[in-house]
């Protein structure tokens, strides 16, 4: 579905990313992994076009989109949710939600996907004639996600979806991830949130410094002693189980 | 260091020795500021210049001509002064022309009298012009003491008693409605109805409109600059005052700008000024068959009237005149040129009066017309017309206290 | 003699009437600001070309005033989007981020309007020109004891009121007009959401430069028209701007009928001399009550 390959990418003449590959096979979950400041939102941002790219090429869906703006990208399929969580505090929860179908025309399948994001997050019908403004932070982060489904996306990608948010939270937001990808939704998601990235992805990659250092499936990389010792501490049956449970 | 210092120094006496050098002798030097923003005061700065030129090519004054430098001080009191000294120091004028805005020649009065350069004014009003006590200070056109005499007889014999009074900022129109207000009570005993002061360059009237609209007068006056007053008059009309209402323009109502913008809205609107458009002598229709083929002015005002009484003035002058014109005798030509023309009397030309000049540093002796006509817009535009309603001459102590 | 309430009542009618002026002007002013983080210093020239635009198609091509009004609304925003695709474009560099660029831009806006009033200068002169509209098919409004409210008053205050409203309508309930609220809320954003936010942003400055022309062509008739009419028009609507708070669009029409009221009052019961200094006085009085104007809180959010 997605295909980076070699990309550098960065603000300016500043060069963050430096030559980074790597591809995200349909129908899968993705994860990338690294620390703070290590490459990972200029990684999304490259990919959806609020970054140019230097060198290097994206394939998305067969499609060369290197050069492309990024309300095209967005209209290829390929949606971002940025890591700010940034609703429109004046709109609406659902008018927020409509936004992101705002390219599209066709009511009935709109309506579909509005009622099909209730139905992943509930609390956002209930909330759905409240300002924006007004919702929690856990929230916020499921109209986004939300407003990025709107889009009826081929490829979704999340920055950081369990930042600032409360264990249980999260917990509930990476099952409809999940929930999401099994409706046929390509996931790229990163995180610094290494267990339950890996627990919740296929594969993943590694970055730090703007090059990838590690990748593998999640399996695998979950158990890597490199891995297990710079980011994991502790039981990943643990929270494993509760991540089927939510 | 030490080079650069010297060298400056070289290049400064250098530049020392070319000015004098360009200052040869044989050469009257003439300094002009004037308005010359709109297309009209552009005309009449090269009708001076026009002028002097046609001066020269008949021989110039006593077998030396005269260089002229014209500055454009677009009405703003800095840029006057600035020019002012500019001209006299640097140029080193014997004789300065200017300006054609009360607010700006003020200032210059004080810089004429301060380094002794006679001063020609061919259009200001401000009675305090002259009122300085300048011994260099001549002023061709009618002062604002005589117009406002002139405008309240009319005002209060031909209209009525309840006036009311719109005076914008800049110093013509200040003195315009002080001098009306002072002479409407002074000959018939009354007050104004309504004053509104507004800024020099006030755009929109309709609150005063509105009370005066209110207040059922006679008559209003607008004393603005040109562009103000258009906007005033046609504002009033829109306000829903009657044409039965008449307004009463300060000088510059004579501006052309005025009867272009306020179109209709000039229809019955007079005012006093120095010459009419509609004068009828053959040297009136002569001029302005003149400055209509020359620089295509429909009908020349009193600007173009009074520059060009001005050149006539200062050619009659500077020939009863016996000029050193090298760079030790400036400042006895400057002498001589400023009592020449106290020297002027009885001067018949274009304005609505002889204009006569004297030797004592008083308003009585500087202020050369003391004659207005009463003109009237019949028709508003580009192609206005006017008609004279009036022509009155005043004692010359008039309106001094 | 007692109090008059009915020429206090005239002045603050009149106030209105030229303060939805104000307000419209202000109005682009604040959509400009919040769309773009440009604090539009050139927009008074806007205002000024729109009236030498209406003019021209009155004066020159014989047009009658209300299809004059509507060109020169979309001569003076063509030119607008022109201007911001030509000059400002390169300096906030479109898709980079329209984030406030300081300095650089002031200058530009004040350069900007240096440049067009002497495009203006070169076309048409200095000379102030006269507007001659024709409106006796609009009625006299009466207010009060006798307080007639002159027609062209009546056609600024109702056309001005009809702009704002299209404007509101525009941005609430229209699905570009939520674009452009996305736009000017955050542009990244509104780019992952597939808007074209270059082209909302030429949309932006177009709407904003056409309500200033509508203004100038509605100004124009009672004050006549020159090219240095957009320096005292654009400190009014600044005014009203941040009386309102400023990137407000309801603070804006709310700054400009108070900035015309207020000058109104000042101007007949303090001193009419210095009619324009009256806009700052209360500007500086909200400011200190309210430091972020009146609907200053919700500024961003209100676009
Ligand atoms: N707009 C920008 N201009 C310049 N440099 C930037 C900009 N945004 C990010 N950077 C720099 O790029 C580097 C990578 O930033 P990036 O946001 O990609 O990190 P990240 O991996 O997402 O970190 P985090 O986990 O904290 O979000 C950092 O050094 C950051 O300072
Ligand atoms: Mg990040």
């Amino acid at each position: 579905m997605l295909q980076v390959n070699k990309v550098e990418a960065g603000y300016g003449k500043l060069k963050i990313l430096r030559g980074v590959t790597m591809t995200v096979p349909q129908g899968e979950i993705v994860t990338l992994l690294g620390g703070n400041g290590t490459g990972k939102s200029t990684m999304l941002k490259a990919v959806s076009g609020l970054i140019p790219v230097m060198s290097g090429n994206i394939i998305f869906d067969g499609v060369d989109i290197s050069t492309m703006k990024p309300h095209e990208r967005m209209r290829l399929g390929l949606v971002q949710v940025t890591q700010s969580k940034e609703a429109y505090p004046a709109m609406t929860v659902e008018e927020n939600l409509m936004l992101g179908a705002y390219t599209r025309s066709d009511r009935a399948s709109i309506a579909a996907d509005l009622e099909k994001v209730y139905g992943f997050f509930p609390v956002l019908k209930e909330r759905r004639k409240q300002l924006s403004a007004t919702l929690s932070g856990g929230e916020v982060q499921m109209l986004v996600i939300g407003r990025g489904l709107m889009a009826g996306p081929k490829m979704l990608m999340l920055d950081e979806p369990s930042a600032a948010i409360a264990p249980k939270v999260v917990l509930e937001i990476f099952s409809n991830i999940n929930k999401i990808a099994k409706s046929g939704v390509t996931i790229l998601v990163v995180e610094q949130n290494v267990r339950m990235a890996l627990i919740l992805a296929n594969y993943g990659y590694i970055i730090r410094d703007g090059v990838i250092m590690m990748e593998g499936k999640a399996d695998s990389l979950i158990s890597d002693p490199a891995v297990k010792e710079s980011f994991l501490g502790g039981s990943v049956a643990d929270t494993s189980k509760k991540l089927q449970s939510g | 260091m030490r080079f650069l210092k010297s060298s400056l120094a070289a290049l400064v006496a250098g530049g020392i020795a070319l000015s004098a050098a360009a200052a040869f002798a044989g050469e009257i030097r003439v300094g002009i500021t004037m308005r010359m923003v709109s297309e009209n005061g552009q005309r009449y700065g090269q009708m001076v210049m026009d002028e002097i030129d046609l001066i020269n090519k008949a021989g110039g004054i006593n077998g030396n001509t005269i260089t002229a430098t014209l500055l454009n001080d677009e009405c703003k009191s800095d840029k006057g002064v600035a020019n002012a000294n500019k001209l006299i120091f640097q140029e080193k004028v014997h004789l300065l022309i200017g300006s054609t805005c009360s607010s700006v020649s003020l200032p210059i009065v004080d810089v004429t009298a301060k380094a002794g350069v006679p001063q020609l004014i061919p259009h200001s009003t401000n009675s305090t012009i002259t009122q300085k006590n300048s011994a260099w200070v001549f002023r061709v056109p009618v002062a604002g003491r005589y117009y406002g005499g002139v405008n309240a007889k009319y005002v209060g014999e031909n209209i009525g008693k309840k006036i009311a009074y719109i005076c914008a900022a800049d110093a013509a129109s200040q003195g315009d409605c002080e001098k009306m207000q002072g002479q409407l009570k002074a000959q018939f005993g009354a007050d104004p109805a309504y004053v509104a002061q507004v800024q020099e360059k006030e755009v929109d009237f309709r609150a005063h409109m509105q009370k005066i609209k209110g207040l059922n007068v006679d008559g209003i006056m607008v004393a603005a600059l040109a562009e103000t007053m258009a906007r005033a008059l046609v504002q009033s009309y829109e306000a829903g005052i009657g044409a039965d209402v008449r307004r009463i323009g300060s000088s510059s109502a004579s501006n052309a700008p005025v009867p272009k913008i306020a179109g209709d809205a000039v229809k019955g609107v007079f005012f006093s000024a120095a010459y009419s458009a509609a004068d009828q002598r053959p040297i009136a229709k002569l001029f302005n068959e003149m400055v209509r083929a020359r620089y295509g002015i429909h009908a020349p005002d009193h600007d173009f009237s009074q520059a060009y009484d001005l050149v006539r003035i200062m050619e009659q002058a500077l020939k009863t005149t016996n000029l050193g014109l090298t760079s030790s005798s400036l400042a006895a030509d400057r002498t001589a040129i400023r009592d020449a023309i106290a020297g002027v009397k009885n001067y018949q030309g274009l304005a609505s009066g002889p204009i006569s000049f004297c030797a004592a540093p008083t308003p009585q002796c500087r202020d050369g017309n003391r004659t207005a006509v009463l003109i009237a817009y019949t028709k508003g535009g580009e192609d206005f017309e006017t008609e004279v309603l009036a022509r009155v001459t005043m004692d010359e102590n008039f309106g001094l206290n | 003699m007692g109090f008059d309430f009915n020429s206090l009542l005239a002045f603050i009618i009149f106030g209105i009437t030229i303060g939805v002026v104000y307000g419209i002007v202000a109005l682009g002013i604040s959509l400009i600001y919040s769309g773009l983080d440009i604090v539009h210093f050139a927009h008074g020239e806007m205002y000024m070309f729109g009236a030498f635009f209406g003019l021209v198609l009155v004066h020159d091509a014989g047009f009658p005033y209300p299809i004059a009004l509507v060109g020169a609304m979309v001569l003076t925003a063509l030119l607008g989007m022109f201007v911001e695709r030509v000059f400002y474009r390169r300096l906030t560099r479109a898709g980079g981020g329209y984030t406030v660029a300081g300095m650089g831009m002031i200058i530009c806006g004040f350069g900007m309007s240096v440049a067009l009033v002497n495009v203006a200068y070169f076309i048409w002169g200095a000379e102030a020109e006269p507007f001659r509209a024709n409106l006796d098919y609009i009625p006299r409004l009466e207010f009060g004891d006798g307080i007639q409210v002159p027609e062209s008053y009546v056609l600024t205050a109702i056309i001005s009121v009809v702009l704002m409203l299209a404007l509101n309508y525009f941005l609430r309930y229209t699905k570009i007009g939520l674009a452009v609220r996305a736009v000017a809320h955050n542009k990244e954003i509104a780019y992952l959401m597939g808007i074209n936010v270059p082209l909302m942003i030429s949309l932006i400055f177009g709407l904003a430069c056409a309500r200033a022309a509508a203004a100038g062509v509605l100004i124009g008739p009672m004050q006549s028209v020159q090219v240095e009419m957009g320096y005292l028009m654009l400190m009014k609507a600044f005014a009203a701007a941040v009386v309102g708070g400023f990137g407000s669009l309801p603070g804006a029409i709310v700054g400009g009928i108070m900035v015309g009221i207020f000058e109104n009052l000042g101007a007949a019961y303090i001193s009419p001399s210095h009619k324009d200094i009256y806009a700052f006085l209360l500007l500086i009085l909200v400011l200190s009550i309210r430091p972020s104007g009146l609907f200053g809180i919700e500024a961003k959010v209100k676009a």
